[in-house]
This record gives structure tokens, C-alpha cells and sequence, in this order.
């Protein structure tokens, strides 16, 4: 791989966008130290860094795929600014405000990108404990076709249905079980 | 069994499968069937979510391949070897470690030299006795000589001065080689006036001591010496005594043979327990019976009463292996001693006359 193919912003999101999955590894890899830094130096772990750097990038990618980035700084400054907020409120919740947190780059405020990706989290989060909760073999069966995305005549394989119809009918019985749950449980903020 | 069919409606609705005329059919439907809008909505929102979930959990798969190539990376590029990360984390507390030991390594070396420096001080200095003549005061006689009669040269003073004896009566003397050592000509002087030019005709080096002979056509020989050599080692304790010239004048001293070796164990010479100057170096040693027993060499620094002489055994030895081109024959020594059960008073008075300053020029 040839990595000044990549050299500029514009050419990553390019490649981000053609699912060019160099072009998100070349990013991942290129900016990973700065964040590593940031975390390590306000009090943070390895694993920590990994984290938040993690969900920095899938910010960035996910804006990205949705078309609804507007870049205005360097790509570097935006995961930054992501990063160093994720990491703020990492902080508060372990309940160890950082008082003076040291900073090594420009940043941007960029509330809204980050506190809709929160609120998507939290979605994950809820769906989650809701798949839990219906129990097998609901759970794996749903995962399979919503999340996995198989084939229904795999499905009745696997699960060793008589036909299509059966396993139809048990997803949907699954399926308004998990509705309950997550609706119950769910209640937006946004 | 009738409601999966219509999730299956909702679901072929949403992902877009319908065809147009059933489309149509179905987005009348919800139009006018408010509880099914609302399920669909949910619908949407589930699988939406659902679907959501499944790319993120690709992404974040990705994102940790990419996360452990880079490690390995990393740790290619840059594999820190164990000791240095040991290093690194130690090297605060290595680095005081070095620095107290050293501290006290060197602080320890320094006062232990600290304690050993005035011992050794002690123990290191031997000071020859030959008198370094006072030369400014000479300068000035000659000066003020010279005001009152510019026609004569001014007579040059004599460099060093020691003191020298006679040992037989054609004019042989013995002094320390130190006292003459360097010397363009040397004259020798009594108390009685007499007044000698000598030369030196035989030098030990390693005893320091020297013959000298008169050369002055005017020297007629002396009168038979009053002492005799000693040739055997003299006891601990001997009252020995000692004359000189340390200053102008002849300066008689006193003491007792206080070790049978001299400086720094050399078995060569006596210790003497008696007070010397510059100027005695070659001034004779003698017992209570008139014998001599030593040639006065030069004493230990910075301790008193610890003065040396070589034993006349070694100075006996030298007068006997002198090779014959150096005298006129065998040198005969005096046989008799006339000091003998004399008070020490009239043992110096005769004496006296046989012990001389040696005076130096150069």
C-alpha cells in the first residue's frame, strides 16, 4: 500500500466513502498516537485510549457514511475535539473531574456530533438489555436476521424449523416481545 | 398467524420490495389506519436500529484488526529491549544510588588522607645539614669594602658551609660529599685562624661522606691527632658528643646514641638524641672516651632530637679501600688516644683545632 495515497483529507474521506477500507486503517493507525498521548497524560489507561479513540473514529466514519460531516478543521483537530469530549465525560462519570486537563491540540466544541452519537449509544445500550432479556432462542434469532442479516432458509436450518412459515411466525412472536421491552424501557431524549 | 403476515407487509414495505401497485395499496392504508402507521413507524425504527448495530459491530471488528497491526507495528519499529524499560523506570533511583555510594567511596578516601596526612608528613623529610651562608649580609661588607677601596674585587662568599675534621696529620680530612657537593673550590678554617685551600680527592656517595686534602704549599702538617677510630658499634645509650660549625663560630653539642639505625631503618648510621643545625653535616661524633664513632649526616624534619650520623665503621672501611691514585699512599691513621679520661673541657680544647669549617664556592 502505497500511504501517500492518502495523504490528505480530502483523499481519506474519499476512501471512506468507496469503502476503501486502507483508507479507514491509514486514519486509524495515523492518528492513533496523538490520542493515546491526550488519554495517557489526563489520567487515562491504554485500554481507555483504545476506547475513546475507537468511538472517536466511529463518529467520524459514521458522519461520513451519512453524509452529514461538515468538516470545517483538519480531520486531526476533529477526533481531537470528539475524543477529548468522550474523555471529559469518561472522567465525570467516574466521578474524578479533571480539573486541568492538558492539552496538546486545537479543539472545537462539536456538541451535537457528539451527544447524537451518545444518544445512538444509548439506543445500542437499551436494545442490548432487551435482546438479553427475551432469552434464548428469540435473541440469537432475531440477531441472526436483523443484525447478521441471513437468509430466512438458513435460519429454519439452524434452528431446525419444519418450514419458513414456522420460523416467520416465531420471529414475529419474538419480535413483539423485544418492542415491548425496548419501548418500555426507551424513552428519548432528543 | 395473521399478524406475521402483515409484519411480513410491513417489512417488504419498508425495505422496499412491494411493487408499485401494492405500494400504493399499502401507503393509502396507512394514511386512513392510524395504528398501523404506528407500527410501522416502531417497525422502522427497530430494524433500523437493529441493522445499525450489526454495521457497528463490523466496525468496531475492523477498527481492532487495525489496532493490533498497528501494534505489531509498533512494536517492530520500535522493540525496547528489557533492560531498557528497566532503565527507564530505575534510573531516577540508579542514578542517586551512584551518586551516594561514590559520594561516600570519595569521602571516605579523602578523610582517611585527611587523618594519614600530618603522619606522613612526619615521617617523610630528612634535611641535609650543610648551611646555606648568609649571602646578603656578606654582599653588604663587600659593598661597603668596595665603597672604601674600588681597586680591589670583591671577595665572592662562600655558597654553602659544613663542617669537616682531620683524620690524619699529612692533611686528610673527612666531610659529608653533600656539604661539597657541586664545589669549584673549597677552603677550610679553624678556630685557631687556620686557613686552607683542600680538594676533594674521594667521594662515597652512597655513605655521604668525602676526603678532602690540603693542597696549600704553606701547610706543614698537623700535630699528631688526640683521637682514635672506633671500629666496633657503639652501645644504646652512649653519652656521645659533637662539634661544629653551624654558625660562625665552633658550637659543641651533647646528647646520647639513641638508636643503633638512622632514617627510615638505614643501618648505615646512628640516631642522636642532639640538637643540630645547618652546618654540622660532617662535624665528627665521638664518645665519653674520645672515640669516633660517627660522621654527622643530617636529621629528620619536623621531629627534634632525631639527628644521624654514618657510623665510623663505614667511614673506616672507605680510608681503607681508597685506591692509591687518590693519595699518596696509605693514609695513616691516628693510633692514640690522648682524650682519655680527660673532662669533657679539655677533651674540646684539644680537639678544637682539628675540626674546621668547610667553605663551598661555586
Amino acid at each position: 500500500m502505497k500511504k501517500s495515497l492518502y495523504e490528505t483529507d480530502v483523499a481519506i474521506m474519499e476512501g471512506i466513502r468507496n469503502n476503501d477500507e486502507r483508507a479507514l486503517a491509514y486514519l486509524y493507525k495515523l492518528h492513533y498516537p496523538m490520542i493515546s498521548h491526550f488519554i495517557l497524560n489526563n489520567s487515562g489507561t491504554d485500554d481507555e485510549a483504545k476506547d475513546i479513540y475507537q468511538e472517536g473514529v466511529i463518529v467520524f466514519y459514521e458522519k461520513i457514511k451519512d453524509n452529514t460531516l461538515e468538516l470545517s478543521c483538519q480531520i486531526k483537530t476533529y477526533l481531537y475535539s470528539v475524543c477529548r469530549r468522550l474523555w471529559l465525560k469518561r472522567l465525570a462519570e467516574k466521578g474524578r473531574y479533571a480539573n486541568k486537563i492538558d492539552d496538546s491540540e486545537p479543539y472545537l466544541p462539536l456538541e451535537d456530533d457528539v451527544s447524537r452519537h451518545e444518544e445512538q449509544e444509548k439506543q445500542f445500550g437499551v436494545m442490548a438489555s432487551a435482546l438479553e432479556e427475551i432469552g434464548e432462542p428469540c435473541r440469537t434469532l432475531l440477531e441472526d436476521y436483523y443484525i447478521r442479516l441471513q437468509n430466512m432458509q438458513d435460519i429454519v436450518e439452524k434452528f431446525g424449523y419444519t418450514n419458513t412459515d414456522t420460523a416467520k411466525n416465531q420471529k414475529y412472536k419474538c419480535l413483539q416481545r423485544l418492542k415491548k421491552i425496548f419501548f418500555a424501557t426507551y424513552k428519548p431524549e432528543v | 398467524m395473521i399478524d406475521y403476515r402483515v409484519y411480513e407487509q410491513i417489512e417488504r414495505y419498508l425495505n422496499g420490495n412491494m411493487e408499485a401497485a401494492e405500494h400504493a395499496a399499502f401507503e393509502a392504508l396507512l394514511h386512513t389506519d392510524l395504528r398501523l402507521a404506528e407500527k410501522v413507524r416502531e417497525h422502522k425504527q427497530m430494524m433500523q436500529l437493529m441493522q445499525k448495530m450489526g454495521q457497528r459491530e463490523v466496525l468496531k471488528q475492523k477498527l481492532n484488526v487495525f489496532h493490533k497491526d498497528m501494534e505489531i507495528e509498533m512494536a517492530a519499529t520500535e522493540t525496547t529491549p528489557v533492560w531498557k524499560v528497566f532503565w527507564n523506570r530505575h534510573v531516577q533511583t540508579i542514578t542517586v544510588a551512584a551518586s551516594v555510594s561514590l559520594l561516600s567511596v570519595f569521602g571516605t578516601l579523602w578523610s582517611v588522607q585527611q587523618l594519614k596526612a600530618p603522619v606522613k608528613q612526619q615521617a617523610a623529610h630528612y634535611v641535609e645539614l650543610r648551611r646555606e651562608v648568609e649571602r646578603l649580609k656578606k654582599n653588604q661588607t663587600a659593598i661597603i669594602n668596595g665603597i672604601n677601596d674600588a681597586s680591589k674585587p670583591a671577595p665572592r662568599p662562600a655558597a654553602f658551609s659544613g663542617t669537616g675534621f682531620a683524620i690524619s696529620s699529612e692533611g686528610y680530612l673527612v666531610t659529608s660529599s653533600h656539604v661539597v657537593e657541586g664545589a669549584d673550590s673549597i677552603m677550610i678554617e679553624n678556630k685557631a685562624g687556620l686557613k686552607f685551600k683542600v680538594d676533594e680527592v674521594y667521594r662515597d656517595q652512597i655513605h655521604d661522606l668525602s676526603i678532602l686534602k690540603i693542597i696549600d704549599t704553606s701547610f706543614t702538617g698537623f700535630d699528631r691527632l688526640p683521637f682514635t677510630f672506633k671500629t666496633t658499634e657503639s652501645d644504646l645509650g652512649e653519652s656521645v658528643f659533637t662539634l661544629g660549625y653551624p654558625r660562625e663560630d665552633i658550637v659543641f653539642g651533647e646528647g646520647s646514641l639513641s638508636s643503633s639505625s638512622g632514617f627510615e631503618g638505614d643501618t648505615t648510621s646512628y640516631q642522636i638524641s642532639i640538637p643540630l643545625n645547618p652546618g654540622n653535616s660532617g662535624g665528627p661524633l665521638l664518645d665519653e672516651k674520645g672515640n669516633l664513632i660517627g660522621v654527622i649526616s643530617g636529621k629528620q624534619a619536623g621531629q627534634e632530637g632525631a639527628a644521624f650520623a654514618v657510623k665510623s665503621a663505614y667511614l673506616l672501611q672507605m680510608i681503607s679501600e681508597l685506591p692509591s691514585t687518590a693519595t699518596d699512599g696509605p693514609i695513616p691513621l691516628p693510633k692514640k688516644n690522648n682524650l682519655s679520661g680527660n673532662t669533657r673541657p679539655q677533651q674540646l680544647k684539644k680537639l678544637k683545632d682539628y675540626v674546621f669549617v668547610v667553605k663551598v664556592y661555586n
